[in-house]
C-alpha cells in the first residue's frame, strides 16, 4: 500500500457568515429559538438604553451620591473616612504585592516560571468594580471623588513598593497591612478605650515570630513569650495615649459605608467562630456534638430576619439593664451568629471530603491533635471549600440589605431617605432602585468571579 | 517481663488522663452554656417584670384588631392564633408556588447555558449573574415596581377581563391589586369528591407500580404514566356521576361596585410579586446547580447516548437527567428550603405572610418576645419538615454503596 | 507567612471587640454609666410602673453628654433627612428643644430612627431616652407597652385622601375598596375599628413606610389612602405639586391622634425635665417671645421674668434656671417650628387644634412659675 501523504492541518477559522449559521442556526429547532429571543432581546436593550440614558432623572442621584456613600454620617468629619480609604488602599497595595512576592519565590525555589499580572489583566478582573467607580465619578459634582481616587490609586501603587522586600522581611509586609488595616478602621471609629488591644496583639504576633525562640526550653520561651507580650502591651498602650484621638463610632455609620463594613466585620467574626463549630460538630464528645448540632441546626431552620427581629426585640432585654447596644451591634452580632452556622457545615463539609488516610499519616507522626488539625488537616479541608465559603460571604453582602427593614440606613435604606425629600416624593423611584441594585451587583459579581478564578486556579470544586 | 506487665496497668495522673479529661471537659461545657443560658433569661425575666412587658402567651387568645389585607372572611375580633394559621398558609402558598417556577425556570435555564445556541448560552448566562448577584429583597421591590406600580395594568375598577368569545363569563381577569381566574366552589358534596380523589390516587399509585412490574417481568412496555391516568380520569367521572354534580366552576367576576371579585379564585399583587421574584430569584441558583451537575457526568454518557441513535432531547430525558438529579438533589433541597426563608421578605410589598403579620402585631401592642418565639418556631417546623420529606427521597434516590 | 495572615486575622477580632466598647462615645471606655444607672428592680412591682430610681435616665443623659431621641427619618414634616445629611422636622426640632434644655446644647441630640413597629421596644429597652416620633397617645401604649406619654405638641387626627376625580366625599363611598395604611400604627386599628362599627367592608394594603405606599397610592393600586391629616396634606402637595392628579381629602377627622413625646415608665425626674423642655416653645410662643428676642426681655411682667429666669429662677426640676431661653433661642417659639415644617406641607396653625387657647386652639401650658 502507498503511505498517505502528510497534508497539512485543516484551517479552522469561521467567516462571520458561518459562524452566524454554526452557533444561531444549527438546526431547526435552535433556529426557532434565536428568532424568538433575538427580537425580545433588542426590545429590551432598546428600553433600556432609553431608560438610562434619555429618560432617567438621574438628578436624584447626582444630589443625594454623599447619601448614599455615607449617609447621616456627620459631613465635617468626612476627611476621616478619605483617610480609611486610603489606609485600605495602601493595605491592600502592600498585602497584594507582598502575597504576589511570596507566591513568586515558592514559584522560583520549585523551579516554576513567575507570572506577573498585566495591568490590563487587572482589569479585565476587576471590571465590574471600575464600572461602579466610573458611575460613581459621572454622578459626583464636586471634584473630591476624583482626588479620593486618584488618592487611592496612589497609595496603592506605593504600597505595591513592598514587592521589593527581600524574603527575610516578608513579615514586615504582613505587619505594614496589618497595621494600616487597624488604623484605616480607627481614623474613624477613634483610639479610645480599649481599641489598643488590637495593635497590640499584632505587634505582638511580630515580635513573638521575630525574634527566635525556638532554640529555648520550655520554661524561659514561655517567660520569653509573656516578656515580649508586656513589652508590646506597654509600647502600644503608651503610643495610643500619647495621640489620643477622638471618633465616630459604628453606631453613626450608614450608607455604602456601613453596608461594606458590616459585611467585613461579620466575615471576619463569623470564620473563627463557624470553625469551632465544624470542629465541635465532628468531636467524638457527645456533649460538644450535641450542643454544636443543636445549634446549627436551629440556626439554619430560620431566616435571617427572624434573628435581626430578635436582636431588635429580645436581645436588649436579655443583657442586664443600662447596657444598651447599638442596633448596629445587635445586627452585626445577629449576622454573625447566622452565618457562623453557615460557614461551619460548609467546613465540616469539607473535613469530610478529606480521606482519613490524613489523620492516621499525622498519628503516625506523633504529631498531638492541636498540631495535627492546625499543619495538616485544616490547611486541605479549607482549600477544599473556599469557592463555598466565599459564596457563602456573597450572601452575607447581599442580606446585609435586610438592615433596611429595621430602619438602619444602609445602603438600600438610603433610598428611603432620598424619597422622603420634598423634591423626590414622587419621582424617580426607579432609578434610585436601579442605581442601589447595581451597585450591590457590581460588588457580589466582582466578588464571584474572583472565587470562579480562584476554583479554576485550584481546580477543585464543580 | 514482671515490670512491664504492671506499667501496662498503671494510669497517668488524673490531670492528664485523656479519659478523665473528656468527661470534666463535657461537664464543664455544658455547665458554661447551660449558666449563660440562664443568666440570659434571667435577664429577660427581671426586665419584663421591670418594664411591665408580658412573657407569656396568652395574648393568643385576644382579638387581633387589625384586618388582613386582602382576606375579606378574616373578622379581626378573630383571635389572634387564627392569624398566625393565616400567616402560615400564605407563607406555604408562596413558597410552593416559587418552587413550582424556580424548578420550572430554572431547569430551562441551566439547560440553555449549556445550549450550542450562542443566542441562548449568553442570555442564560447573563440571567444567572444578574439574578445572583442582586439581594433578594431590591429583587421583589424591583418585580412589584416593574410588573404592577409602573407597569402595564390597570386598577380594578377598569380591568382587563378576558372570556371566551362566545360566553358571557370572564376566565381570568387581570388588574394592578388583583388577578382573578376560575375555581371550584361547592355544590353539594365537595368533601365526598375530595374522598373520592384520595382513593383515586391511590389506585393509581397502584396501577403505576403493577405496570411497572409487568414492564419488569415480561418487558412489555409499561404505559404507566397513560394507565395511571386513566383510571384516576375514569374513577374521577364515576365519582361526578355518582354524587351528582358535586361541585360547579366559579368564573372570576367583578362585584357591582367593581371593587371586588367575587367568584373564582383571586391572588393578589403582594403573592404574585414574592412567588415571581423570588422563583426567577431561586431559578438562578437552581440553574447554576442544573448546569454543574449535567456537567459533573462524565462525557462517555453523552458518547453512549449518541452511539445508540438518541436525539437531545432522548439523550437527556432519559440517560443525563436522571444521573444529573441524583447529584443535584441535595442542593436543590437547600434552595427550596431558601425559598422558603426568603418569602419572610414578602413585608416590602404588604403580602400578609407570618413574618409581616408577626411585625404588624408587634407594632400593635402584642408581646415582642412570645411572638419572635413563635415567629421562629413555625420556620424551624418547616425547615424540619421539608428536609426530612427531602432526605427520604434523597435517600431513595442514591446509589447503593 | 501563613501563620502571620492568620494571626493578623485574630488581630482583628481583637480590634473588632475593643472597638465594640468605642462605639459612639466619646468617653473612654465607658458605656452607659453603670453605677448611676442600674434600676433597681427590686420589689414586687407587678403593676409595670416599675421602681425605677427616679432621676436614674436624666443622670444618664447628663453623663453621657447627649440624649437619645428616638425619630423618624422618612416623614415629611416630622422629620426627615437632606442631601446634606442632617436631619430636619417638627419632631427634630423638638428633640434639640430637649437638648438644649437638659444640657444647654440643641446639638446635643442622637437621633435614632426607628420604625413604627420597634419604637416602644426601644424605648422600653433603654436603647432611646426619649420618643418624638409622630407618636399618639393611647392608654395600651401607656399601659402594655411601658411609655409615659408628656404633653401633646400636636393635635392631629385621622382622614382619609382619595383623587378629586372620583367624587367620593364620605366614607361610605368606599365599601369594598382597597385603602393604603401604614402598618403598626393606630391608623390601622382605627380603620378597622370605624368601618367595623359602621359595616362598612374594606380592603386594606398595608405599607412599612409612606415610601412604599405613595407609589402604590399614585398607581391606583388603591383607591384611597388614610393617615393622619398632616401626612395626607404633605402626600397631597408633593402629588399636586409633582404634575399628579389633584387631590381631595374628605371632611369627616374619625379619630383623634394627639402626637406627643414619651418617656420610659418609672422615671418621674426625667419625664418632668422633657416636658418642661417641650412646653418652652409654646410658652413662649403665648408670651410673644421669638428666638430673636427671647435674650433681651426687658419688660415688667412677672410671668415672663420667671420664664426667662430673670433672677435665677429655678423650680426645682433639676435644670438651668436659664434652660427657657436656650431652647427659644435654639429653635424659636411654637409658631416659628410650625412655621418652618408643617407649613411647608400644607397645613395652617390659625383655626386649627393647635392654635394656642386664647386664639380658639387648645395649645394650653401650665405657668411657669
Amino acid at each position: 500500500m502507498t503511505a498517505v501523504e502528510n497534508r497539512p492541518a485543516p484551517v479552522l477559522s469561521t467567516t462571520p457568515v458561518e459562524w452566524v449559521r454554526e452557533r444561531l442556526f444549527p438546526n431547526v429547532a435552535s433556529s426557532i429559538v434565536t428568532l424568538l429571543l433575538l427580537p425580545v432581546l433588542i426590545y429590551v436593550g432598546y428600553r433600556a438604553v432609553l431608560f438610562v440614558a434619555v429618560n432617567g432623572r438621574w438628578e436624584v442621584v447626582t444630589r443625594n451620591l454623599t447619601l448614599f456613600m455615607q449617609g447621616t454620617f456627620p459631613r465635617d468629619e468626612q476627611w476621616r473616612i478619605v483617610a480609611q480609604i486610603m489606609c485600605m488602599a495602601f493595605a491592600l497595595g502592600v498585602g497584594a504585592s507582598t502575597a504576589a512576592s511570596a507566591a513568586a519565590d515558592r514559584a522560583r525555589e520549585a523551579g516554576l516560571p513567575v507570572a506577573r499580572q498585566q495591568p490590563l489583566e487587572v482589569v479585565r478582573r476587576f471590571w465590574p468594580l471600575i464600572a461602579f467607580v466610573l458611575v460613581l465619578l459621572y454622578f459626583a459634582s464636586t471634584v473630591t471623588p476624583w482626588l479620593v481616587v486618584l488618592g487611592t490609586l496612589a497609595l496603592f501603587l506605593l504600597g505595591t513598593a513592598a514587592r521589593f522586600l527581600t524574603a527575610s522581611f516578608r513579615n514586615v509586609g504582613w505587619l505594614l497591612m496589618a497595621l494600616s488595616v487597624i488604623a484605616g478602621f480607627q481614623v474613624v471609629s477613634g483610639t479610645t478605650g480599649r481599641s489598643w488591644v488590637a495593635a497590640a496583639v499584632v505587634v505582638l504576633i511580630a515580635l513573638w515570630t521575630s525574634v527566635g525562640l525556638e532554640g529555648l526550653d520550655r520554661l524561659p520561651r514561655l517567660a520569653a513569650r509573656v516578656g515580649l507580650s508586656v513589652l508590646a502591651a506597654a509600647i502600644v498602650f503608651g503610643v495610643y495615649t500619647l495621640i489620643p484621638l477622638s471618633g465616630v463610632g459604628w453606631d453613626r455609620w450608614s450608607g455604602l459605608h456601613l453596608t461594606l463594613w458590616v459585611s467585613a466585620l461579620a466575615i471576619v467574626l463569623s470564620f473563627p467562630l463557624g470553625l469551632l463549630l465544624a470542629l465541635a460538630r465532628r468531636s467524638t464528645l457527645p456533649a460538644l456534638r450535641m450542643l454544636s448540632t443543636g445549634y446549627i441546626e436551629l440556626i439554619r431552620g430560620v431566616p435571617l430576619i427572624t434573628l435581626l427581629f430578635m436582636g431588635q426585640y429580645i436581645l436588649g432585654f436579655m443583657l442586664p439593664a443600662g447596657s444598651n447596644p447599638s442596633s448596629i451591634t445587635r445586627a452585626i452580632a445577629a449576622i454573625t451568629l447566622f452565618t457562623a452556622a453557615y460557614v461551619a457545615e460548609i467546613v465540616r463539609g469539607g473535613l469530610q471530603s478529606l480521606p482519613y488516610g490524613q489523620t492516621e499519616a499525622a498519628q503516625a507522626l506523633g504529631l498531638p491533635p492541636a498540631k495535627s488539625m492546625r499543619l495538616i488537616i485544616l490547611p486541605q479541608a479549607l482549600r477544599a471549600v473556599i469557592p463555598a465559603m466565599v459564596g457563602q460571604f456573597i450572601s452575607l453582602f447581599k442580606d446585609t440589605s435586610l438592615l433596611y427593614i429595621l430602619a438602619i440606613n444602609e445602603f438600600l435604606g438610603v433610598r428611603s431617605l432620598v424619597h422622603a425629600q420634598p423634591d423626590f416624593r414622587s419621582v424617580a423611584h426607579a432609578e434610585t432602585l436601579v442605581f442601589v441594585a447595581f451597585g450591590y451587583w457590581a460588588f457580589a459579581y466582582a466578588m464571584s468571579r474572583e472565587s470562579q478564578r480562584l476554583e479554576r486556579r485550584l481546580r477543585v470544586g464543580i | 517481663m514482671t515490670s512491664q506487665q504492671s506499667d501496662s496497668r498503671v494510669r497517668p495522673p488524673f490531670w492528664r488522663d485523656a479519659r478523665v479529661l473528656r468527661v470534666v471537659g463535657q461537664v464543664i461545657a455544658v455547665v458554661v452554656v447551660f449558666l449563660l443560658l440562664r443568666w440570659l433569661f434571667a435577664n429577660l425575666v427581671d426586665n419584663s417584670r421591670r418594664t411591665g412587658i408580658s412573657l407569656d402567651f396568652g395574648f393568643l387568645n385576644r382579638p387581633t384588631q387589625f384586618q388582613i389585607p386582602n382576606h375579606d372572611e378574616f373578622d379581626p375580633r378573630s383571635p389572634v392564633w387564627q392569624m398566625v394559621l393565616v400567616g402560615v398558609k400564605n407563607t406555604l402558598l408562596a413558597s410552593v408556588f416559587g418552587v413550582i417556577l424556580a424548578a420550572v425556570v430554572g431547569l430551562v435555564v441551566g439547560i440553555a447555558r449549556l445550549s450550542k445556541n450562542w443566542l441562548a448560552a449568553k442570555l442564560a448566562a447573563a440571567y444567572v449573574e444578574f439574578f445572583r448577584n442582586i439581594p433578594p429583597l431590591v429583587i421583589i421591590v424591583f418585580f412589584a415596581f416593574a410588573v404592577f406600580l409602573y407597569g402595564p395594568l390597570p386598577n380594578l375598577r377598569e380591568s382587563i377581563e378576558i372570556g371566551f368569545p362566545g360566553t358571557d363569563h370572564n376566565v381570568f381577569v387581570l388588574s394592578l391589586e388583583q388577578w382573578g381566574m376560575p375555581s371550584l366552589a361547592d355544590a353539594g358534596n365537595l368533601a365526598a369528591f375530595g374522598l373520592f380523589l384520595a382513593f383515586g390516587l391511590v389506585i393509581a399509585v397502584l396501577v403505576w407500580r403493577w405496570r411497572t412490574r409487568v414492564n419488569d417481568q415480561t418487558g412489555a412496555p409499561h404505559h404507566r404514566v397513560l394507565w395511571a391516568l386513566g383510571v384516576l380520569a375514569v374513577l374521577l367521572l364515576v365519582g361526578y356521576v355518582v354524587l351528582g354534580e358535586p361541585f360547579r366552576i366559579t368564573w372570576p367576576t367583578l362585584g357591582e361596585n367593581r371593587r371586588r371579585l367575587v367568584d373564582g379564585f383571586a391572588i393578589n399583587a403582594g403573592f404574585i410579586s414574592v412567588a415571581g421574584a423570588l422563583g426567577l430569584y431561586t431559578a438562578s441558583h437552581v440553574a447554576e446547580i442544573v448546569r454543574g451537575s449535567i456537567l459533573a457526568i462524565s462525557t462517555g454518557q453523552s458518547e453512549a447516548a449518541n452511539a445508540l441513535a438518541l436525539n437531545g432531547f432522548q439523550r437527556y430525558r432519559f440517560v443525563i437527567l436522571p444521573q444529573a438529579l441524583r447529584i443535584a438533589l441535595p442542593p436543590l433541597i437547600n434552595q427550596c428550603l431558601n425559598l422558603v426563608k426568603n418569602t419572610s421578605l414578602a413585608a416590602a410589598v404588604g403580602y400578609s405572610e407570618i413574618t409581616n403579620l408577626t411585625q404588624a402585631s408587634i407594632g400593635n401592642g402584642r408581646p415582642a418576645v412570645p411572638s419572635i418565639v413563635i415567629l421562629m418556631g413555625v420556620y424551624l417546623s418547616f425547615s424540619l419538615i421539608i428536609s426530612f420529606m427531602l432526605n427520604v427521597v434523597n435517600r431513595r434516590m442514591q446509589l447503593a454503596t | 507567612m501563613k501563620r502571620m495572615r492568620l494571626l493578623a486575622l485574630f488581630a482583628v477580632l481583637a480590634l473588632v471587640f475593643a472597638a465594640c466598647t468605642t462605639g459612639g462615645d466619646d468617653d473612654p471606655g465607658t458605656t452607659v454609666a453603670s453605677d448611676t444607672t442600674q434600676v433597681d428592680p427590686g420589689g414586687e412591682g407587678d403593676n409595670g410602673d416599675g421602681d425605677g430610681a427616679s432621676g436614674a435616665i436624666l443622670d444618664a443623659v447628663l453623663d453621657r453628654g447627649s440624649v437619645r431621641c428616638g425619630v423618624n427619618d422618612v416623614l415629611p414634616g416630622f422629620g426627615t433627612v437632606d442631601e446634606a445629611g442632617d436631619y430636619a422636622g417638627f419632631d427634630i426640632d423638638f428633640c434639640r428643644a430637649v437638648a438644649a434644655g437638659v444640657l444647654g446644647d440643641p446639638d446635643a441630640v442622637e437621633f435614632v430612627p426607628l420604625t413604627a413597629d420597634a419604637r416602644f421596644t426601644a424605648l422600653q429597652g433603654g436603647e432611646i431616652d426619649v420618643l418624638i416620633r409622630n407618636t399618639t397617645w393611647t392608654a395600651t401604649r401607656d399601659g402594655q407597652e411601658g411609655a409615659t406619654f408628656l404633653k401633646t405638641i400636636f393635635f392631629d387626627g385621622q382622614g382619609m385622601m382619595v383623587p378629586a376625580s372620583t367624587g367620593f366625599t364620605e366614607l361610605e363611598d368606599l365599601a369594598d375598596a382597597t385603602i393604603c395604611v401604614l402598618s403598626g400604627t393606630t391608623t390601622e386599628l382605627n380603620l378597622t375599628a370605624v368601618f367595623n362599627a359602621r359595616g362598612i367592608p374594606f380592603n386594606p394594603s398595608v405599607f412599612a413606610d409612606n415610601e412604599q405606599l405613595q407609589p402604590a397610592y399614585e398607581s391606583g393600586q388603591c383607591e384611597a389612602w388614610t393617615s393622619d391629616a398632616s401626612q395626607l396634606a404633605s402626600g397631597k402637595a408633593s402629588i399636586e405639586e409633582a404634575g399628579g392628579e389633584e387631590q381631595f381629602i374628605m371632611a369627616e377627622i374619625f379619630s383623634k391622634e394627639p402626637l406627643g413625646p414619651a418617656v420610659p415608665d418609672g422615671d418621674a425626674a426625667w419625664a418632668q425635665a422633657v416636658e418642661w423642655s417641650v412646653m418652652a416653645p409654646i410658652q413662649a410662643w403665648e408670651f410673644g417671645l421669638t428666638a430673636a428676642d427671647v435674650g433681651s426681655y426687658d419688660g415688667e411682667d412677672p410671668n415672663v421674668l420667671n420664664f426667662v429666669g430673670a433672677d435665677g429662677f429655678d423650680p426645682g426640676l433639676g435644670l438651668s434656671p436659664d434652660m427657657n431661653v436656650t431652647i427659644v433661642e435654639a429653635v424659636g417659639n411654637y409658631q416659628e417650628i410650625f412655621e418652618r415644617h408643617i407649613v411647608p406641607i400644607g397645613l395652617q396653625l390659625e383655626g386649627s387644634p393647635n392654635d394656642l387657647w386664647s386664639n380658639g386652639g387648645i395649645m394650653y401650658v401650665p405657668p411657669y412659675r
